[in-house]
């Protein structure tokens, strides 16, 4: 098993590094998109969104929904 | 109500691509069946080059997914992010830029590849000057759709518009990556990369065309459509943003699943079964959310047909993304490769989910943008029991077919020699291509009947007047 993860550390050419920092940053954010989409505390925010088909049939759908 | 939207939205445009939308898929579907139909009866070949299964299954790939498919999202996006964002899109003169643009490359496919013109690599058939023209017009097709978000009235961006944006970065990128040749003459090209290299970008390519337009672009379909049909929220908003997020961060592994036991280093195999695996979890998230958001209202299948589409294509959207996984494996694998049950699971998604999730929101487009019922009722509920019982035989011949292939292949006796040749295969699985063939002229008529259905409810909404009352007060207004 330590065999199969091992990894050559000295072989990692520049791209190798780029790519494997860019993977690990987005999988942590990604991590942190669930986390605040699963936080108990922001469930009434992001649940509210779901009546916006809901409401497009009123011509000032886009007001209603927290017009800009 | 109906002739303040017709002022204040364009739903020309989209009108347009939802009628060619369904001209696609019965031309798509019909050259479909034919050769399913040549594999089962080689004469109808007819000793001509033109309609060999090699040049025409191109095309029936092509038809489907993007004159079919891309009518459909643009029909749809068009539609939704222009009521999601209480404003018209940005530019009129560029939706007719892409409506007339896509029509083109349409044609231009119709014409190159019957007559053998292909750059040869799968679901990327087109040679260069078509690529550069298919990156101009979906370049066009996206910005027009980013600007009508930047231009909402709403504060928060509904989340089927996040699924048709991560569809358009991720296709702008993949096809542009992916088409990179270097041109010999007009019509020949070669591919930039090489040997494993040039698979593995294939195959980049493929999966995400999968992942991005056939599934992200329809699951941006599904979450606007399914709940405006229904008449009822989404189930979960969070769970949404997890299937997003999800979705855009894992499908770009698992292109490599489709060079198991090649030339590909073994580990990047092992790594797209691995992330394809861990996608179960998203998918079915996803459908459930679908799904159950017609909890406490199941009754409403009962009498509404377009509903019902959409429900049946969720239900093969889970069937398909637990399949699809499961054949990543390798043991799984080294079963299925190269076989028909590869085909079926293709078509599971293909007919079963993708087309059935376009169908429902295009019947629910054709009332909403034409201001009349539908022309019959009876033959929508018609079409969905063709449509349903032809993907259904469809999938199970496959299925058979190609198991049935896989165990022969690798059958060998006591001395360690083939028990059967490939000709013995072929000879079994005839039977299945015969009942594959009627499976998909099932589903083929159910498009046919789908497309009496729109023309007439086109001819109905002249008729009555109701399109041109809607557009009469909306200029008077």
């Amino acid at each position: 098993m330590k065999e199969y993860f091992s990894t050559n550390w000295e072989a990692m050419t520049t791209n190798d590094w780029i790519g494997m920092i860019m993977t690990v940053v987005t999988f942590f954010l990604m991590i942190g998109v669930y986390f605040y989409a699963l936080r108990p505390k922001n469930k009434d925010k992001l649940e509210k969104n779901r009546f916006i088909p809901m409401d497009d049939d009123a011509i000032d759908s886009g007001d209603k929904n927290g017009g800009k | 109500m109906d002739a303040a939207a017709e002022q204040k939205y364009n739903f020309d445009v989209v009108r347009w691509f939802t009628v060619m939308a369904v001209v696609y898929l019965v031309v798509g579907a019909l050259v479909g069946v034919y050769i399913a139909a040549e594999l089962a009866w080689p004469v109808l070949n007819f000793d001509s080059p033109y309609i060999t299964f090699g040049r025409l299954r191109p095309l029936h790939t092509n038809a489907v997914i993007f004159a079919f498919g891309g009518c459909a999202l643009m029909a749809t996006s068009y539609y939704s992010v222009q009521r999601t964002c209480g404003v018209r899109l940005w530019s009129d003169k560029l939706a007719w830029f892409v409506f007339i643009g896509w029509n083109l490359i349409i044609v231009s496919a119709v014409v190159t590849l019957p007559l053998g013109i292909t750059s040869g690599k799968e679901y990327a058939e087109l040679e260069w000057p078509i690529d550069l023209a298919i990156a101009v017009v979906w370049l066009a097709y996206s910005f027009n759709f980013i600007m009508t978000l930047a231009t909402r009235k709403s504060s928060h961006i509904y989340v089927s518009n996040w699924f048709f944006l991560g569809m358009m970065v991720m296709i702008t990128y993949l096809h542009v990556v992916n088409s990179l040749a270097i041109p010999v003459d007009l019509f020949r090209s070669y591919s930039v990369f090489s040997g494993v290299q040039d698979a593995m970008v294939q195959w980049w390519w493929g999966h995400n065309a999968v992942g991005f337009y056939l599934t992200a672009g329809f699951l941006g379909i599904m979450y606007y459509f399914v709940p405006k049909q229904a008449g009822r929220p989404v189930y979960s908003y969070r769970l949404s943003v997890i299937h997003f997020w999800a979705l855009m961060f894992g499908y770009v592994w698992l292109g490599a699943h489709h060079l198991q036991y090649t030339a590909l280093p073994d580990w990047t195999g092992s790594l797209g079964a691995a992330v394809s695996l861990a996608m179960i979890i998203p998918s079915w998230g996803g459908a459930v959310n679908g799904m159950m958001t017609l909890s406490g209202a199941w009754d409403k299948l009962r009498t509404d047909y377009v509903l019902r589409f959409m429900i049946m294509s969720l239900a093969f959207y889970a069937m398909s993304t637990f399949e699809g996984p499961v054949m990543s494996l390798k043991t799984v694998n080294a079963l299925s490769h190269y076989t028909d049950w590869t085909v079926g699971h293709v078509h599971s998604g293909a007919l079963g989910w993708v087309a059935m999730v376009a169908i429902g929101a295009i019947y629910h487009l054709m009332v909403r943008t034409f201001h009349t019922e539908m022309w019959s009722t009876k033959l929508i509920n018609a079409h969905f029991w063709t449509a349903t019982i032809g993907a259904v035989i469809y999938v199970v011949a496959m299925w058979v077919s190609g198991i049935m292939q896989g165990l022969m292949w690798r059958a060998y006796d006591e001395y360690g020699t083939l028990a059967y040749t490939f000709a013995e295969s072929v000879e079994a699985m005839h039977p299945y291509y015969a009942m594959r063939a009627i499976g998909g002229a099932i589903f083929l008529l159910g498009a046919v009947m789908m497309l009496i259905n729109i023309l007439m409810t086109v001819a109905k909404a002249s008729s009555e007047g109701s399109l041109q009352q809607a557009r009469t007060a909306a200029a008077t207004a």
